[in-house]
């Protein structure tokens, strides 16, 4: 009976895997072709693999085309209805990305000053012995407080993978990129409407894109069905945007906003349509949680349009024009999510308020609007999770009103910097994530990777983070892996998988395999630590022996298979799906009967009358089952129950100075692309955006090399003068400009905005401020 | 034998470059400031900020127009440039001289030297390397996220590209030089 | 023939003026080896030529080399074709220099075209007739074959009947080619301010006066300014006829930019404009290469003679000025006016100046030209024959 209480203790529960475990069919076979290497009768002929491109986010489907070993071409696939048979310029560039000269051959150590750039050749097994060794002696150090050992990672197929390791690690520290990224937008959407959704841009008639760049920053399938229905065919288009994009260039009205203000924006638009009475009534009525009370704060406070005016610099006549019009398309009317928002401190707030005006036209869980969409179901495969009971919880838990499981990175980071930690922090596994490029104030970062005793980064790349690692673990690129089956949800879901297209160069290694290998090399040590310090495991060794109570902390595990056996276990249950993950790519049920070509361009995935446009049966996913506009909860944490307009949101540019903006471009990927030789073909370098009177003003060129400086820190980069951008607004796309020396073209071109934006966060989820930091600009 | 070009529903392009990157990938045109044959045209901005004119903005994606009364083709001494048995407007690198009378009388800047065969280079239409495979799309249509562009056959009435220039209204470059070119930008 | 040994061909008359042309001769034939190596290992990366702007320098100086060639063949046969009594004292110099700058001017082409070879190959095998540059290479290889022989009845195996004969048919194939260059530039109707009737006629009549400029250059250099009578009664006339040839040229010039402007026809005007404020137009093409001759032919009512050599000077520098800003200016305007990135200027006209291989080249044919000259005076007797 005791026993069985203390063996139920060490699991914090199960989680569920992204893959599947027993044997039902050996894949090996199917497997074959794709994972061996040339054999003497293929030379000369070539094979076409269904794969997966990582160079972003979207994952787009891909054939690549393999002739004596080599990949030759990367083809857009037509199978996977979120692509749509395309690949953008980064994914034509993953050839760039495999065989990059500058790419991570080896597992290296380091052997000099950490940032020395000095490292030493290790075999795989001295690098696992090395960090097991540290990982031993800290965890010792430490009394098995497991959280002092922390893991980062950014987005990518087999981060889930990454975070087996961690979860069985048992570390309360997981950061990645969400606090970056999208944490207040995906939390914004989803506390008021109950999901993130996705804005079906195939046939919305109204949309307003506000600070989302589709055009150049690509989210599939957006970018791909909304342009080919802009400029009077069809979907009307207003971008908010204070650069004129080429979003902007697609749109039929532009709004030039000031930096940060749109919530006064979309709180005009919300005056505009109650005051006139012109929102769905019917919707609002069945499905809106407590609207008397938002409808009140916002007539009460006046937000109206002549008051925006002032505050966003866009004219009141746009904004009623806007309002209007939206409902007048409503319910096929979108306020556009938007992904990056880590702006401003406002961020959550303004999603939500996003979120209410949207919902006030009706158009949710509704073809043209934003949608829920369905997924697909996979095997699971339970894996234990151990509790370390020396394991202190998270030490960001209160740097923000909700902290979720993926944590506030800047805030983290800063508590570590700042020793406002109540016990040490010491070490810290990187996956497939650039934290010296990717978090503002990189000084910060360096410090504190600096402070680190042991820095273990898992790259492809000798990113600038990878350079102030103690430990290089050299993964190979996509192109060489099969990573786990994903199912992506959504209005046309579907199951994809991507498939090693050639084995792996040099020593390099799927991420599965090094977390095998190393797995193999810390779980008995680590246990054995454990068991030193944890007396409730002490108890059970007694009581069951110490193999048995071994198992529930046997961290590999996890490991044990191989990813394409776990993928083709995953989907057992579909007749033909892991032939048709294999051979395609992708798989969804009745993908055969559904799937048919339209014309030389177009596909057609699902009937539109199998389409998941509505799901919900509207029962929203929400406390209440409606959209909540008043969330009263969160003021026990200081956040605002309804959004809210506050002085201090308005920040003044000093006469001389900037506003410093930062976002992407269609030609890179953050950081992750910047010495990518055919990209670098395209765009040699970035440059940055200022206002062209303002330029002439200050004698500044187009290519001139200016210096931007910020409180904390400067960088240089050449000018574009250009009326694009307001007179106080300065902007560069961010991912350039990395130290790295390694990085042979990337290394010192163009400038670097993790140098100078400003590391604060924003009270709900420690999102970072990215634009609200202040810069003065000078010719060099 | 068939009459191949291209229709551009150029509105729909957002300037993302795929096109360049998967033409230089598939037909390994070197990297290189002169070295492409296809590119997305565009102006700077015209106004001032916030008064910018969209219209202005209006990206131009573009490459050799295959014309069928090809000034390059007229001036050629050796008759390295050619038309193919499909219309397509090519260079035989056995005859070319590197003279480079062709790329001073093509009117829209498609030709350029390609270091590869020291001879001149431009958008073939991928017949050496797509079309020879049997494939029926360029790479740069195939790639392209918003299918700006639909290749084809435009003596077949029943091909996609007979169909659209049939149907819908369509602007030409430089059409008063008597070029007859085979790109048509549908409006 | 003259008596001719190596030992002879490195005696010379050792003034100042002979030895500053010996120095400038060996320096530019050394440029031009220097170039043609640097073009040999480089290609066309040792040119400043792009994309948007194929043809530079070297362009320029085979059309100058050309022009003076067919400018030669003409005026000399003013003499031995339409028998001419004073010009027939020139002939042969004339037709020694006519070949002599077509061989020039072939030098610096055949590193101009990437693949001369090919070009002898193709040129037969698959001939492009509707090419102007297969007709223009074509008509002057057959040139180049007349005048030789012609140039052989000249002087090797003296036949007044046979030179008449080939000196007519290296007329004909001469104004031929000579006319197709032009048409090299007229027939782009992709350039409007090339295209059209203007260019064949304009480079024939260009080429005549480049003829009359070069005959008073090496005449002045050759009798240091001291003429014999009959040398005189030439000069005389020519200088009547280059104040002809170059009172049309200024008309036409005028007439070409007037019509270019009228309408404003926008690349057309815009171009044209942009060309005649430059300086290379001003000073070069209309001060130094028609005015300062025109201007002296005028005021001495066509009886300077002296001047008229030194203003042949500036004449042929003018004539320099007019092949670049003939090839420059036809590619100045972009093709496109679009930017092909987010991050660069808008395209304006084009900017090209020559690489210092393009200049070695270029301007080292002209030390090839002072070479074979110099040879030929040695092996040949130039100067008329005594029983003529
Ligand atoms: N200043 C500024 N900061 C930002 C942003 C911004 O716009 N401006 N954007 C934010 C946003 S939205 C995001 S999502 C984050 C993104 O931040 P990151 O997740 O750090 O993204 P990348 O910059 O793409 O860096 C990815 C790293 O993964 C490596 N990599 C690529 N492929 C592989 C692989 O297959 N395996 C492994 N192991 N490594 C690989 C690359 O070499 C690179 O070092 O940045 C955020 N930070
Ligand atoms: N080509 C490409 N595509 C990508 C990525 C990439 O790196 N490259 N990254 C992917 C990832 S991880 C993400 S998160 C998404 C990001 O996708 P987006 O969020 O759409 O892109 P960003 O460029 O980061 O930022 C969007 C825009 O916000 C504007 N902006 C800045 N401040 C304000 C403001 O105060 N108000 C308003 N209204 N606008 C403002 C910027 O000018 C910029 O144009 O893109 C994804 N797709
Ligand atoms: S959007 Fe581009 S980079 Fe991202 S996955 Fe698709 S093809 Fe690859
Ligand atoms: S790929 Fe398509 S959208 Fe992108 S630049 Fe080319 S034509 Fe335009
Ligand atoms: S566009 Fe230019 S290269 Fe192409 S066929 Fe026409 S003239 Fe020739
Ligand atoms: S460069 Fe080649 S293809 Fe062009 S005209 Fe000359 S020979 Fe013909
Ligand atoms: S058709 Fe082929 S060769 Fe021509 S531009 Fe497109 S990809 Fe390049
Ligand atoms: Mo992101």
């Amino acid at each position: 009976m005791k026993a069985e209480i203390s063996r139920r203790r060490f699991l914090q529960g199960s989680v569920a895997l992204s893959i599947a475990g027993g044997v039902s069919m050996s894949p090996s076979a199917i497997m074959a072709s794709a994972s061996a290497s040339t054999k003497p009768e293929d030379i000369g002929k070539t094979k076409k693999v269904a794969t997966l491109c990582e160079m972003c986010v979207n994952k787009c489907a891909a054939f690549a085309y393999v002739k004596n070993g080599i990949v030759t071409k990367l083809d857009p696939n037509p199978y996977f209805p979120k692509s749509r048979n395309m690949l953008c310029p980064r994914g034509n560039s993953g050839l760039a990305a495999i065989y990059d000269v500058d790419r991570l051959k080896y597992p290296l150590i380091r052997d000099g000053e950490k940032g020395s750039g000095k490292f030493k050749r290790a075999t795989w097994d001295e690098a696992y012995s090395y960090i097991s060794e540290k990982l031993t002696k800290i965890l010792d150090e430490e009394k098995d407080n497991r959280s002092t050992v922390a893991f980062c990672a950014g987005e990518g197929m087999a981060e889930h993978t990454f975070k087996n390791f961690y979860t069985g690690f048992g570390s309360a520290h997981f950061l990645n990129h969400a606090s970056l990224c999208l944490a207040t937008t995906v939390s914004g959407y989803s506390l008021t409407i109950g999901g993130y959704g996705q804005a079906d841009l195939e046939n919305a008639d109204y949309v307003v894109m506000a600070g989302a760049n589709r055009a150049e920053a690509i989210v599939t399938p957006d970018s791909m069905d909304f342009f080919k229905r802009t400029t009077g065919r069809g979907a009307k288009l207003v971008v908010v945007d204070p650069r004129f994009t080429n979003t902007a260039a697609k749109s039929d009205k532009w709004l030039g906003i000031n930096v940060g203000t749109d919530l006064a924006f979309v709180l005009a638009l919300t005056y505009v349509v109650i005051k006139e009475d012109i929102y769905n009534k019917e919707f609002v009525e069945n499905h809106f949680n407590d609207f008397a009370t938002y409808k009140k704060h916002v007539l009460q406070n006046e937000y109206t349009p002549e008051w925006a005016e002032k505050i966003t610099g866009i004219k009141a006549e746009d904004i009623y024009q806007v309002a209007r019009d939206f409902m007048h398309h409503a319910p096929q009317s979108i306020y556009y999510q938007g992904r990056r928002t880590t702006w401003s401190k406002n961020d959550f707030q303004l999603r939500r308020a996003q979120a209410i005006f949207s919902a006030l036209g009706g158009g949710i869980d509704i073809k043209g609007g934003i949608c829920f969409g369905k997924s697909i179901a996979m095997e699971g495969h339970e894996v234990s999770a151990p509790i370390y009971d020396q394991a202190k919880s998270r030490i960001d838990a209160k740097e923000a009103a909700v902290v979720g499981g993926s944590g506030t990175w800047v805030g983290f980071r800063n508590m570590v910097l700042e020793g406002r930690n109540p016990y040490p922090i010491r070490a810290l596994f990187n996956y497939k994530h650039n934290p010296m490029a990717n978090m503002p104030n990189s000084a910060k970062t360096e410090a504190f990777l600096k402070k680190l005793d042991l820095v273990v980064t898992i790259d492809t790349m000798p990113s600038d983070t990878v350079m102030l690692s103690d430990v290089i673990l050299p993964e190979c690129t996509y192109l060489e892996r099969t990573d786990p089956a994903k199912v992506y949800g959504g209005i046309e879901p579907a199951i994809v998988q991507r498939n090693k297209v050639v084995e792996p160069m040099y020593e390099s290694k799927p991420v599965i395999e090094i977390m095998r290998g190393l797995s193999k090399k810390v779980s008995k040590p680590l246990f054995e630590i454990t068991k030193k310090y944890d007396e409730e495991v002490q108890d059970t060794i007694e009581e069951d022996g110490e193999e048995a109570t071994y198992e529930e902390f046997d961290l590999t595990k996890a490991f044990e298979e191989s990813q394409e056996d776990l993928n083709h276990h995953a989907v057992a249950k579909y007749a033909g799906a892991a032939e048709s993950l294999h051979a395609k790519g992708v798989f969804y049920p009745n993908m055969d009967k559904y799937f048919k070509k339209l014309n030389v361009n177009e596909y057609e995935y699902y009937p539109e009358s199998k389409k998941y446009y509505s799901v919900m049966n509207k029962k929203f996913k929400t406390p209440s089952g409606k959209i909540e506009c008043n969330l009263s909860s969160l003021t026990k944490r200081g956040i605002d129950a309804m959004p809210t307009w506050k002085k201090e949101y308005e920040i003044a540019v000093p006469d001389g100075q900037f506003r410093f903006i930062t976002g992407r471009h269609a030609q890179f990927t953050q950081s992750g692309s910047s010495n990518n030789k055919m990209l670098l073909d395209l765009v040699p370098t970035n440059y940055m955006w200022i206002n062209k009177r303002v330029a002439s003003r200050m004698g500044i060129k187009f290519g001139d090399e200016v210096e931007v400086a910020s409180k904390v820190g400067k960088t240089t980069i050449k000018a574009y003068p250009t009326e694009k951008i307001g007179l106080d607004t300065i902007f560069f796309i961010h991912g350039f400009g990395n130290k790295s020396q390694e990085l042979t073209l990337a290394s010192g071109n163009g400038g670097n905005d993790a140098n100078i934006i400003e590391d604060s966060i924003e009270p709900m989820h420690g999102a970072t401020c990215l634009h609200d930091t202040i810069v003065e600009i000078r010719k060099v | 034998m068939a009459r191949y070009g291209m229709a551009l529903d150029y509105k729909s392009c957002i300037n993302c470059r795929a096109c360049e990157s998967a033409c230089k990938a598939e037909n390994g045109v070197l990297p290189g400031r002169d070295n492409y044959r296809i590119w997305v045209g565009q102006k700077e901005a015209e106004g001032e900020f916030p008064n910018i004119s969209i219209a202005s903005m209006t990206y131009h994606p573009s490459q050799c127009q295959h014309c069928d009364n090809a000034p390059c083709q007229q001036v050629c001494p050796t008759n390295a440039t050619y038309y193919d048995d499909n219309g397509v407007v090519r260079v035989d690198i056995e005859k070319c001289i590197l003279c480079t009378y062709c790329i001073n009388a093509c009117p829209y800047d498609a030709r350029y030297v390609d270091d590869r065969t020291v001879t001149v280079d431009k958008c073939n239409f991928c017949s050496d390397t797509r079309l020879a495979n049997g494939e029926t799309t360029t790479a740069c249509q195939a790639t392209c996220p918003t299918k700006v562009r639909t290749f084809g056959d435009l003596d077949d009435p029943n091909s996609d590209i007979s169909q659209l220039i049939a149907k819908r209204e369509y602007k030409q470059v430089k059409e008063h030089l008597g070029t007859k070119p085979k790109l048509f930008y549908l409006l | 023939m003259n008596n001719f040994s190596i030992k002879n061909l490195f005696e010379f008359n050792k003034t100042p003026l002979n030895l500053l042309v010996a120095v400038l001769g060996i320096v530019l034939l050394g440029a031009f080896l220097a170039g043609a190596a640097y073009y040999i290992l480089h290609g066309h990366h040792a040119f400043n030529v792009t994309r948007q702007h194929p043809w530079g320098l070297l362009i320029a100086m085979y059309v100058f080399f050309v022009v003076s060639s067919t400018g030669l063949c003409i005026i000399s046969s003013i003499g031995h074709v339409f028998g001419v009594e004073e010009f027939q004292q020139i002939g042969k110099r004339a037709i020694a220099g006519a070949i002599i700058t077509l061989l020039s001017g072939f030098a610096v082409i055949a590193l101009e075209v990437g693949h001369p070879v090919t070009m002898i190959i193709y040129n037969v095998l698959t001939p492009g007739f509707t090419s102007a540059i297969w007709w223009m290479g074509t008509l002057y290889g057959i040139y180049l074959v007349f005048i030789t022989i012609e140039f052989f009845f000249l002087t090797i195996k003296v036949d007044h009947k046979w030179s008449k004969i080939f000196g007519i048919g290296g007329l004909l194939s001469g104004l031929a080619a000579h006319s197709n260059l032009g048409a090299v530039f007229g027939f782009l109707i992709s350039r409007p301010t090339a295209n059209g009737v203007f260019y064949p006629v304009y480079f024939i009549l260009s080429a005549m006066i480049t003829g009359c400029y070069l005959l008073y250059i090496i005449y002045g250099f050759k009798y240091r300014n001291d003429y014999p009578e009959q040398l005189k009664a030439m000069f005389l006339k020519l200088n009547k006829i280059l104040g002809m040839l170059l009172g049309i040229l200024i008309f036409f010039e005028a007439w070409k930019i007037i019509t270019a402007l009228y309408g404003t026809m926008p690349e057309r005007a815009e171009t044209i404009l942009h060309v005649i404020s430059s300086p290379t137009f001003i000073f070069g093409e209309v001060l130094l290469g028609m005015l300062i001759p025109f201007a002296i032919i005028l005021f001495t009512n066509g009886q300077a003679i002296k001047p008229m050599v030194y203003a042949s000077l500036t004449g042929m520098i003018g004539i320099f000025f007019m092949r670049y800003d003939l090839v420059h200016d036809t590619l100045i305007y972009p093709m496109t006016m679009l930017k092909r990135s987010e991050y660069q200027l808008p395209p304006t006209f084009l900017e090209y100046f020559p690489s210092a291989t393009e200049f070695a080249i270029g301007f080292g044919g002209i030390g090839i030209t002072i070479f074979l000259f110099y040879v030929a005076e040695k092996v040949f007797n130039l100067d008329p024959d005594r029983e003529h």
